[in-house]
């Protein structure tokens, strides 16, 4: 195994210097066009590399013109209900690029994305990212590399607004998809396909039924307790909460302050008491970061407020566990990080080695969570989507650990 | 050769770092040696280098400005809120950003000189208060959309194969260069640096001096801050957050004295290319952030560490002249 | 009634330290944003309040403290950050592994923060390596070997022995509301040992006169290089200690944590009028400069309307403000005192008038 990965990874150096990055393009459509005939997936791909040897830079625009023909045979098949399994080719060179490398989540996204790896007999992709997730710089310049070395393809959680759309379009020049993953690009510039851990909208009303749950039928006031004032994916699921607040069944709850810990544990514990100081009839602080979560509930531990201040939000269940058995936090819901690592890494290898192409209505199995299909993303005014989901809520009864 | 390495020890350290530096990149990546990656590596981080050049005046001065990253922040910030605001041609707004770094290091500077306050506190307070006021401007919302020509001059490479910025920096580098060993301003600024009391007594304007550099140091971090939105396209208040100790790292590994008087641009200029091609070269190599910065730290360490053992235990001279610095 | 006018001069300079000016100055700062706050905020005169600020400045105290020493002797130490974060970590991990209890766990932070502190120190003082690089450079690396070691892995609180994360709560005693707990108190025994020590050991005169004058220092056959490395080696073991403070504060201990407060030490330290330049300033001072700093940030969390992203501002302006009031106060000192001196040396020469000037501390070597 690893010694046919060594071979593999030779060849595939020498042949990227030579080839550079631009020729993925013919690649992804021989293979595309030869898989439509119903080839072997094996066969079509080693025959595209070799061809793209040749056929060199030439070729890329006549590519570009092919793509749509070949995209058009894969939208009547899935028009006919097939969807594609992904099964297992050629190996891959990919970067699998997180917000940042530091937060427990991103590592079991990776390992995620490692399984996914194995099953379909490619290469690890290579886990790289800034150290903090704000440096948006840093990604950039993951980015920018990436496209230098000419990976497959380059799995992304986008950790800023629009900067990154330059180098994710001059990765899509280059022919490289780039599959988001987490945290899309939210002018879906560059970007082949995003894919959604849960629907936001949903985040929005997970989060108010638990409010609803801890506060009980009288209601209540509570916080929200963010990362940064600028984190997209925050932004967006306490925009969906709000919306939800307004209806009448969650009349009883009064939300009145939102506040940042800037995914920082110290400020974020120094915010929650700030939280429970300007608010004396606080009972819930809803903190829909899992950095924030965690150092919520160790800020009421360790105030001794436990017994009136709840704590909820999305967190990771290991991190969560004491404050479940206390009490402290009675309920709290994620996604499985590690499922969304393996999804995004089953997609990026589908369009990478051409066995899917990024459009809507694309249909495809990936390996042990099934069936999914790429839509329009109906949260951004462009862009594709996998939706993943579902929610997992945890509580006494389902600690998850 | 010899002379001129005898001359320009830390000068003559850094080539031969570069140079390995440049020999494990080619060994480590096979993609490092093309011409569109060097562009890319100085591309990167074009806003970095350029407060890079007035960051080694301001310290060879004796100051320091830990500012500069906020500032950077502040400036964006004010272009982009004018611009978002519409009223203004956006050539103005950008006059304007501009202007409002050289205001910040010029309220920096009237308090360094007046209040004869150290410049590490100022700034400390202004890295704190300028980001702060760079949030107030844009709170949580990220401004972008700017017009074409404005974002070309980042991404685009529009003389030859070189974004503007990048011929900026070039522009910028030769013409610092002169002025700091060329220059009488450039002697005024190694004097004060070595002793601002000297300086004093030999007639030189010290407070007109440093009041110069830190509103010069205030319009090229705006400046900078500007090019930073063009290369991104999109300003935010967070907007390079951190970057001042990247900058001070490059200005010391160039040799150039914390404490002011010595130090050389041909130093700073070489620290810069090593320390761009190590994060390029280990980028590559697909090895993370946090480790590049760790192999940075170390090399920080290791130029002044080793070549201090070495004179010690090899010449066996007196320690004075180990720490060896760059030309007075 | 032989009492010459010189000595009491001296004397009232004697108690009228510029050090104690300072700290002074400070703290009637620190009592006007308390009053100015208590008008914006309800129910902010609280044993409530005051229980937040000295939980919360712990950390801070610690890591200001151990800045003030290695600044004493005009150095800095910008690596307290990282080690920080791997004393806390390294002991969460070990608590993970042993569960034991408080005092082996304090220990274990302090040895590890010591010996990340002994590897500045040898650098700086045996290697010839100025501070700030050394420091910088440490800053980056401890924090890199420290994510290496975890592999993106976090400390879990409830991994830990329960005791840890009711740590910070454990309280002494309670008057009226004001808590006195067990962390504040250890911070504030270790303020007022390490004052008593500068001030009266022969050790902290050593420190002092290093700092004013490296090599005059040098040259008078003091061992300079042993009492720098010393006051690195203390500042590692107190930000270890900061390190212990910090996992039973946060309980959830990533590779990150403590990131950003290097800069926040020294601030700490700087704001409680800690000269830069080395040579002056007290331990008192420092832990004032931090409860001052930690007072404006949990207050502008409680101000309504200040808005999130008006806090930093305003901190920044307040910061600047504290110290430009100082400075121009302690000016106005200072004149008086050269003064006085003057005057003295009039009336008795210049030995007695150099005398009161030494037992002024050094006042004007720090403006």
């Amino acid at each position: 195994m690893k010694t046919e990965h060594d071979r593999y990874e030779e060849e595939e150096e020498v042949k990227a210097i030579k080839r550079r990055s631009r020729v993925f393009v013919p690649m992804v459509v021989l293979a595309l066009i030869i898989a439509a005939c119903g080839g072997d997936t094996d066969d079509t791909t080693t025959t595209a590399g070799e061809a793209t040897t040749t056929a060199a830079e030439a070729t890329t625009t006549v590519a570009a013109e092919t793509t749509t023909s070949a995209g058009e045979t894969t939208t009547s098949a899935a028009a006919a209900g097939e969807a594609v399994e992904i099964t297992a080719g050629d190996s891959i060179a990919a970067t699998f690029l997180p917000k940042c490398t530091n937060i427990a989540v991103f590592p079991q996204a990776n390992s995620g994305a490692e399984e996914a790896a194995a099953e379909l007999g490619s290469d690890p992709a290579e886990f790289v990212g800034p150290a903090d997730c704000g440096d948006t710089t840093g990604q950039i310049e993951f980015m920018t590399n990436a496209v230098t070395q000419g990976v497959d393809a380059i799995m992304l959680s986008n950790n800023s607004g629009d900067q990154l759309d330059a180098p994710a379009q001059a990765a899509a020049d280059a022919g490289i998809p780039v599959v988001t993953w987490d945290s899309p690009i939210p002018s879906a510039t560059g970007e082949s396909v995003f894919v959604a851990q849960v629907d936001f909208d949903e985040t929005g009303q997970v989060m108010a039924d638990m409010a609803r749950n801890i506060l009980g039928d009288d209601g209540g006031q509570f916080a929200i307790l963010s990362a940064t004032p600028d984190a997209a994916n925050q932004n967006a699921w306490i925009a969906a909460m709000e919306e939800v607040l307004a209806g009448p069944d969650y009349a009883n709850l009064e939300l009145v302050e939102t506040v940042y810990g800037n995914d920082v544990a110290e400020d974020s514990v120094t915010a929650a008491l700030g939280l429970v100081d300007s608010h004396p009839d606080l009972e819930l602080i809803m903190a829909p970061t899992t950095v924030g979560i965690v150092a919520a509930a160790q800020a009421m531990t360790q105030e001794g407020l436990c017994e009136t201040i709840k704590v909820s939000g999305l967190g990771l269940p290991e991190e969560m566990a004491p404050y479940v058995e206390s009490g402290c936090a009675p309920e709290f819901a994620l996604w499985s990080f590690v499922d969304l690592g393996y999804l995004a890494y089953y997609v990026a290898y589908g369009i990478a080695t051409g066995q899917i192409t990024a459009e809507e209505g694309t249909a495809f199995v990936a390996g042990r969570m099934g069936e999914y299909e790429i839509t329009a993303d109906p949260t951004r005014d462009a862009g594709l989507r996998v939706l993943m989901g579902p929610f997992s809520v945890y509580n006494a009864e389902n600690p998850g650990t | 050769m010899r002379d001129w390495a005898a001359k320009h020890r830390w000068e003559s350290i850094l080539i031969i770092v570069l140079a390995a530096t440049i020999v494990v990149n080619v060994s480590l990546s096979p993609f490092y040696l093309g011409f569109g990656n060097f562009v890319n590596l100085f591309w990167l981080s074009i806003e970095k280098i350029i407060v890079v050049i007035v960051m080694t005046f301001v310290i060879i001065n004796g100051e320091i400005d830990l500012s500069v990253a906020s500032v950077m922040g502040f400036s964006a910030a004010v272009m982009a809120t004018l611009y978002q605001g519409g009223e203004l041609p956006f050539a103005l707004a950008i006059l304007i950003g501009i202007a409002v770094g050289a205001i910040a290091g010029l309220l920096q500077g009237l308090v360094i000189t007046r209040f004869g306050l150290p410049s590490l506190v100022v700034t400390l307070a202004g890295l704190i208060g300028f980001r702060g006021a760079a949030r107030v401007l844009l709170e949580d919302r990220s401004v972008g959309d700017f017009p074409e020509w404005f974002e070309s001059i980042g991404q685009q490479t529009l003389v030859g194969p070189f974004p503007v910025a990048l011929l900026l920096f070039f522009v910028g580098l030769a013409l610092a260069w002169v002025i700091l060993e060329r220059s009488a301003f450039g002697r005024k600024v190694y004097v004060i640096g070595n002793s601002a009391d000297v300086a004093r007594f030999s007639g030189i304007e010290v407070d007109s001096v440093k009041l110069r550099l830190f509103v010069t140091s205030g319009a090229v971090a705006g400046l900078a801050g500007i090019l930073f939105a063009a290369r991104v396209g999109a300003v935010q208040g967070t907007l390079g957050e951190t970057y001042e100790l990247d900058i001070i790292t490059m200005v010391l590994l160039g040799g150039v004295s914390i404490f002011g008087g010595s130090g050389s641009m041909l130093g700073v200029v070489l620290a810069l290319f090593t320390v761009l091609n190590i994060r390029n070269g280990l980028g590559l190599a697909n090895i993370d952030g946090i480790t590049q910065t760790g192999v940075i730290g170390l090399l920080l360490i290791g130029s002044v560490l080793v070549p201090n053992l070495a004179q010690r235990y090899r010449l066996r001279r007196p320690r004075a002249e180990a720490v060896a610095h760059g030309p007075p | 009634m032989t009492e010459s006018a010189a000595v009491a001069t001296t004397r009232s300079t004697r108690f009228l330290r510029p050090e104690r000016v300072k700290e002074a100055t400070l703290l009637a700062i620190i009592a006007v944003s308390v009053v100015v706050f208590a008008f914006l905020i309800d129910g902010y005169l609280s044993g409530r309040f005051f229980n937040r600020v000295t939980t919360s400045v712990v950390v801070v105290t610690l890591l200001a403290a151990g800045q003030a020493l290695v600044i004493f002797s005009r150095n800095i130490d910008l690596s307290v950050g990282s080690i920080v974060g791997v004393a806390a970590y390294l002991t969460g991990d070990f608590l993970t592994a042993t569960g034991q209890g408080p005092i082996p766990a304090i220990l274990v932070a302090t040895v590890v923060g010591a010996v990340l502190g002994s590897v500045n120190g040898l650098l700086v003082a045996y290697g010839g390596v100025p501070a700030i690089i050394v420091t910088l450079g440490t800053l980056a690396l401890f924090r890199t070997l420290l994510s290496i070691y975890s592999g993106g892995a976090n400390v879990l609180a409830g991994d830990l022995p329960t005791w840890v994360l009711e740590f910070n709560n454990v309280t002494l005693f309670t008057i009226a509301g004001f808590e006195v707990r067990l962390v504040f108190l250890i911070a504030v025994v270790v303020v007022a040992g390490l004052q008593f020590a500068l001030a009266r050991l022969r050790w902290g005169r050593r420190i002092y006169a290093i700092g004013s004058n490296p090599s005059a220092a040098a040259q008078a056959g003091l061992p300079t290089a042993s009492l720098v490395f010393w006051s690195f080696v203390g500042s590692g073991a107190l930000a270890g200690l900061a390190g212990f403070m910090f996992l039973a504060r946060a309980g959830t201990i990533s590779a990150t944590a403590g990131a950003g407060l290097e800069l926040e030490s020294v601030a700490a330290a700087v704001v409680g009028g800690v000269s830069i330049l080395g040579g002056s300033g007290t331990m008192v001072g420092a832990f004032l400069g931090a409860v001052f700093i930690d007072t404006l940030k949990l207050s502008l969390v409680r101000v309504p309307e200040v808005s999130e992203f008006w806090r930093d501002a305003f901190l920044g302006i307040l910061i600047l403000a504290a110290v430009i009031l100082d400075t121009l106060l302690r000016n106005r000192f200072n004149r008086r005192w050269s003064a006085e001196a003057r005057k003295a040396m009039e009336a008795t020469g210049p030995t007695a008038a150099g005398m009161a000037h030494v037992a002024g501390g050094g006042g004007t070597a720090d403006a």
